[in-house]
Formats: C-alpha cells, structure tokens, sequence
C-alpha cells in the first residue's frame, strides 16, 4: 500500500535523474522515460483498482502520524485522475518522441525528458497531497517544471509569453502561501483532514474569507475568469507537446485543488453563489474569445478557459449528482484538450502554421487528421454520443434536479456555450478543413511525403489516434467511469471517510 | 583556453599591452593564486580577492560538510549546507571567471544535481522495499573512539542527495547566467559586433 501510493512522485523524480545523467544519448534516455511513464500509469490503475470502491488509502510519509507528518492520500477522485493523467503524460512523451526521431522540431534539446518526468511528479504529488503545504509542494514542483518546459526552443515570443506565465504563477503561488498561513494560524495544522474538523468551530466570516482566498489561488491557475487572461496569451505560444499536456493537465490539476479545498474544507454553501456567477463569466468570456480567434491554438486555448467553466458550475450546485458531472466532465476534459492539441501540432507539421485565414481542404490535404479533429471536436463541443455529451448531461441533470434561478441560468448559459463552441468548431471546420487545398499546401504534403520525417510523423499520428481512441473509450465506459464518479462524489460531499482515513477513527 | 585547459599562467606578454592593461611582467602577480591565471573577462584582476578566495575555499567547504552532518539536531542539513557550499564556488567564479568555475567544479552541475536526485529518490525510495512509509529514517547509535556516541542514519544519505541538488542547482544557474553570458559577450566582441543573430527553433 505504502509503494502503490509512492511510486507516482517518487519514481519519475528517479527517472528524471536518470535521463538527465543520459544526455547526449537520445534513445536510452527516451527509453528511461517511457519506461518510467510506463511504471506510473501501472501503478495508478493499480490505485484507480484499489480505490474503486470508495475506500481511502492513506500512507504517512517517514512514519510521523497523521496531522504532524507528510500524508498521502488516495481518495477515488485523486486515483481516478492520476490514471487518466498518466495515460496522457505517457501518450504525448510517445508523440513527443516521434517528433524528436523523425527530426521534425528542430534541434530539440535533451533536457525536455528530465523536465518532463518532473512535471510528473509535480502533478502526481499534487493529485495525492494529504496537507495544504504538500499540494503547494506539488504545485511547485509542475510549475517550475513549466516554466522549463514553455521556454524550450526560445524565440522572442515564446521568451515573452513564459514571463506572462512565470509572473502570473508566481503571484499566485505567493496568495497560496498566505492562505496556508492564514489556516495555519486559524487552525494550528496543515494537514488538510486536520483542518477539516478544526476549522468546523471557526467563525463563518473567517472560513468564507479563507475560502474565497483558496478560490482566488487555485483559480489563477485554473483560468477562471476574470483571472484568465494570461492562459490564452502563454500556452499557443509553446511547442505543441507542451502547451498539449498544459492545456490538458496544469488547469485540471487546479481545478481538483478547488474542488479538494471547497468540499472538504469549507462549507460549500458560503460561496455557492459566487461560483456560480463564476462559472457563467467563465463559459460565456471563453467562448466569445474563442469565437474571434484566428490562430487555432489560441482559439482552443479560449475554448479551455470556457469549459473551466462547467467544472466550476457543477461544483457551485452542491451535490452529489453534480460532483460526480464535475469528475466525468475532468477526465472527458482532461483527454479532450490534450486530443486538440496534439491534433493542432500534427496540422502545424502538414502547414507549417495554425493561422486560418492562410488554410484551407485540410480533409483532402489528409482525411485522417480531419477524423483526429473531428471527433474530439465534436466531444468538446458535447454531440452524442462522444464523452462530452456523457459529461454534459450528467452536469445538466444535476443543475435540473437542484433548482433556484441562478442555477438556471449558469445552466442556459451552458447550453449557450455547448453552441458556441459547435459554431467556433463549425468556423474551424468551414475555413480549414474545407475546400481545395491551397497550392503551397499540397506542396508541403508532397515535400513531407518525400521527406525522411515521415516515420517520425506517422509516429506522432499513430499516437494522437490512440488518444482519440481514448477519448471514445471513455464514452464507451461512461457507466463504470459514472459509478466510480458517483463514489468520489459521495466521499466529497461526506469527507468523514476522508478524514477518518487520514486521521483514524477516533476524530470527531 | 589552451590556459584553462594547461593549467598554466599565460604567458601572453603581448596581449595585456595591446588592451591597455599594466605589462605582464611589471605589475601583474606572478604566482597562480586560482588554478587557472585567465583573467577575468570583467574588470581587472584583484589579486586580494584571489588570495582570499584560495585561502576561504577549504574552509567554506569544511564549514559546509560540518553543517550537512550537525544537520539532524541541530540548525543545518543538506540544504544549509549545499548553499554554504556553492558559495565557495561561487567566490571563485567571482574572483576567476569562468575558466575558474570550470576548472573548480568536480563535475557538469547536472550531473551533480542527478546525482543528488538519485541519491535522495533511492533513499527516500528504500523502506518501500520493506512495506515501510516513504521516507521512513533507520538511525543506529555507536559509541567510536575519540568521537564518543555517534548516530549514524539513513537521512545522513538523504540530506547529502539534497546538498547535491543545490549545488548542482546553484552552479547551473552560475553557469547559465553567469559565465555562459560572460562566453557570449566575449565572442561577440571578439567578433567586433554587438550580439549574435538572433538564435530561433520552430517546432
């Protein structure tokens, strides 16, 4: 139990040192990675198995006990996340590999794998952070990693954008710190269970103040508006790899941190209201952004920040039907987004750009990277019967059952947003995919076809199908994701299990 | 850098006249107080600052190896201790350039900081093996001559992994912003122009 809850953080941080002491010899050093990747995504279907059924697996790090020492939790939703997240972390290095054997980014250099596995760790440790001081810990450990990784291959944009990004992270790490010593001098504990009892008897106005705080943090880097501006400016900038594993993981990963906090921390009611006009600023600001884009990496960096949105309105609603709409809808988004954009890179190899105006026939240009759009297109914008339209009813049907008008409003202006982004999607679609090809883009193909890229690029393809592949596979198993959705759901609405994990039974 | 690679004072006369520094032999110090003689590509030499940093280096290091030990009971550890350390080479950058830092440094600072991760990762990984927690520490106490009781514990390994990583992470970032800077200032001078063209990688 011990090692099943360790392997996540503690083995890519390994694996990091391990490539980055192979430098210089490209294969092994791709091979330590994979291999590592492979590790984790055993273990955390291993966990996801062991966490199924609601149980809570708790290990104390250094044998200190519970509210004093270093916790690591695995509650359903963190076993969950950490599976589907490892998947994608492994498919996108796979792609990145073959982007890097067929010699297709130039002069990639050989710190991206070490940086990588560390991002992972980042993330891992994050997902299974028992106190308040590890998930900052975790969050560190993945932004640095980020903003290594946002600034390879520097050019004066890129050099630009990551400042954005480092300055903005930097901001919010900082608020993070001062709400842990806000918690800290309320409750006398980090331990996020710990707090969860003794923040109970703190005075309402200190625990909302505290929560609004927390929102204020973790939303920096979810992208909820109005703190959104900096993600549509930094993630289309950097290489496609990267900005694919940002836009799929690094918002989600804040998202679970709001997600973790409000439910267990504080009580939900206090600022239900204000998630919900939240949300709805959130959907409405995204989608209207995305709507104007040209550039297609900025237009679903829009469409990123504006289904942000759905996670927060689901948990604005408060119940158990809702939460677990939120929990499918992280994981449809987690593999959605990463699909996106692993799609986007694949057409910025076959065009050289990802500016519409200057596209056009890209279905005759290659039929199948149309199909590699479409369907993760349409999942995002929620058609059945792809895993959009699982996550969207299962959200929509919570918001009926719950009722109040504010409620129904987040969620008009949720189908108003599932419209838009068919209708950016359609614009997409029109202005790129269909037609006859331009001239110079058939001649690219031609050249690429002649090319001694193409194993590297049939490489990079086969790899985005098998997220595709995913992303139906999840809508294939919409029940038993549903019932391990509906179980993490519970545990958040009822935390007493999550807390008598964590501390033993005797604590309340 | 036939100089740094030597280890000998250059004998290069000429060149400190042309640039219109002091001539080699009337005023320069002839003793090799660094182990490279390269003159600091900023600023003139400081021969004060060299005897200093030859004189301050062993015991910096000492200082810093004392802390990484007293770490467990007491204010110190491995990252105390690996800053204190990097100093020492730092100080030396300072005083000698980059050719200094180079020739100082034991080994790449990435290979250091791997190093230091490894060492750290596998022992916070070992009690796994045993069904153990993460991180749990085995400590054994033994009494040695001259030492008296001596507590010998697996965090003694950790601390040292953590001692590597801030090192090799403080010298990575001295080689980065410092002395690689430094490198491409001197090129671009020695090739008269102000900067390179600008360097671009497309994905």
């Amino acid at each position: 139990m011990n090692a099943l809850l360790a392997v996540p953080f503690v083995v890519p941080l390994m694996g990091a040192a391990l490539a980055l002491l192979l430098r210089g010899r490209r294969r092994l050093q791709a091979g330590v990675a994979v291999a590592t990747l492979a590790v984790v995504v055993v273990d955390t279907a291993l966990l996801l198995v062991a966490t199924a059924d609601g149980t809570v697996l708790t290990s104390q790090a250094g044998a200190w006990e519970a509210p004093l020492g270093i916790t690591i939790v695995a509650d359903p939703l963190a076993a969950l996340l950490l599976a589907v997240s490892s998947v994608v972390l492994l498919v996108v290095q796979l792609y990145a590999i073959g982007q890097d054997i067929g010699g297709l980014s130039r002069a990639m250099p050989q710190v991206f794998h070490p940086i990588y596995l560390v991002l992972t760790a980042g993330v891992c440790l994050s997902f299974l952070a028992g106190d308040l001081f590890n998930l900052f810990v975790g969050f560190e450990i993945m932004l640095t990693a980020s903003y290594a990784l946002i600034t390879q291959a520097p050019t004066r944009a890129r050099v630009r954008a990551s400042m954005i990004y480092t300055v903005v992270s930097l901001t919010s790490s900082i608020l993070f710190l001062t709400g842990i010593a806000l918690v800290y001098g309320l409750t006398g504990t980090v331990n996020l269970a710990d707090i969860a009892v003794k923040l109970g008897s703190a005075p309402a106005e200190l625990r909302m103040v505290l929560a609004l705080l927390f929102l204020v943090v973790f939303g920096i880097k979810a992208a909820i508006v109005p703190m959104h501006f900096w993600l549509p400016d930094s993630y289309p900038v950097a290489i496609t790899r990267i900005s694919a594993i940002f836009a799929a993981l690094l918002t989600k990963v804040a998202v679970y941190a709001i997600i973790r906090s409000q439910t267990l921390l504080f009580g939900r009611d206090d600022i239900s209201a204000v998630l919900l006009c939240v949300a709805i600023a959130t959907m409405l600001v995204g989608i209207f952004g995305a709507l104007v884009q040209d550039d297609i990496n900025r237009l679903m960096s829009f469409a990123l920040v504006s289904h942000i949105g759905f996670m927060i309105f689901g948990l604005g609603v408060n119940s158990v039907a809702a939460l677990a709409g939120v929990v499918i809808y992280l994981v449809h988004h987690i593999v959605v987004q990463a699909n996106l954009f692993l799609v986007n890179g694949l057409i910025r190899q076959y065009v050289g750009h990802s500016s519409l105006r200057s596209m056009r026939g890209l279905t005759t240009v290659s039929p199948v990277l149309a199909l590699y759009f479409f369907l993760p297109a349409m999942s995002l914008a929620g058609l059945p019967p792809l895993s959009g339209f699982v996550a969207k009813v299962a959200l929509f049907q919570a918001g009926v059952g719950t009722g109040g008008w504010l409620v129904y409003t987040a969620l008009g202006a949720g189908v108003l947003t599932s419209l838009l982004t068919l209708m950016a999607i359609f614009r997409v679609w029109a202005r790129g995919f269909w037609g006859t090809p331009m001239p110079d883009m058939v001649e690219a193909r031609e050249r690429l076809k002649r090319g001694a890229h193409l194993g590297g690029l049939k490489f990079m393809a086969v790899m985005t199908g098998v997220m595709v592949a995913f992303g139906v596979l999840i809508a294939v198993c919409a029940g038993p994701l549903s019932e391990v959705a509906f179980t993490a759901a519970h545990g958040l609405m009822n935390g007493s299990a999550y807390i008598e994990a964590v501390l033993g039974s005797d604590a309340r | 850098m036939t100089d740094a690679e030597s280890g000998r004072p250059a004998p290069a006369a000429g060149r400190a006249e042309r640039r219109g520094g002091p001539p080699e032999d009337w005023e320069a110090p002839r003793d090799r107080w660094l182990s490279t003689a390269v003159r600091p590509a900023f600023g003139p030499r400081s021969v004060l600052l060299e005897v200093a940093t030859r004189l301050l280096t062993p015991a910096i290091l000492t200082f810093a190896v004392f802390l990484l030990v007293s770490g467990h009971d007491r204010p110190g550890g491995g990252f105390a201790g690996g800053l204190v350390a990097s100093m020492a080479y730092v100080l030396r950058y300072i005083a000698g350039g980059r050719h200094e830092l180079a020739a100082g440094i034991p080994m790449q600072p990435n290979r250091l900081l791997a190093l230091g991760l490894l060492l750290a990762g596998g022992t916070a990984c070992a009690p796994l093996l045993f069904g153990r927690p993460v991180l749990e520490v085995v400590s054994h106490t033994v009494v040695l001559p001259l030492f008296g009781k001596v507590k010998f514990a697996s965090y003694l390994l950790f601390e040292s992994g953590v001692f590597l990583i801030v090192v090799g992470l403080v010298l990575s970032v001295v080689a980065a912003l410092g002395a690689r800077m430094e490198a491409e200032e001197y090129e671009a001078r020695e090739r008269g122009g102000a900067w390179g063209p600008e360097e671009g990688g497309a994905a």
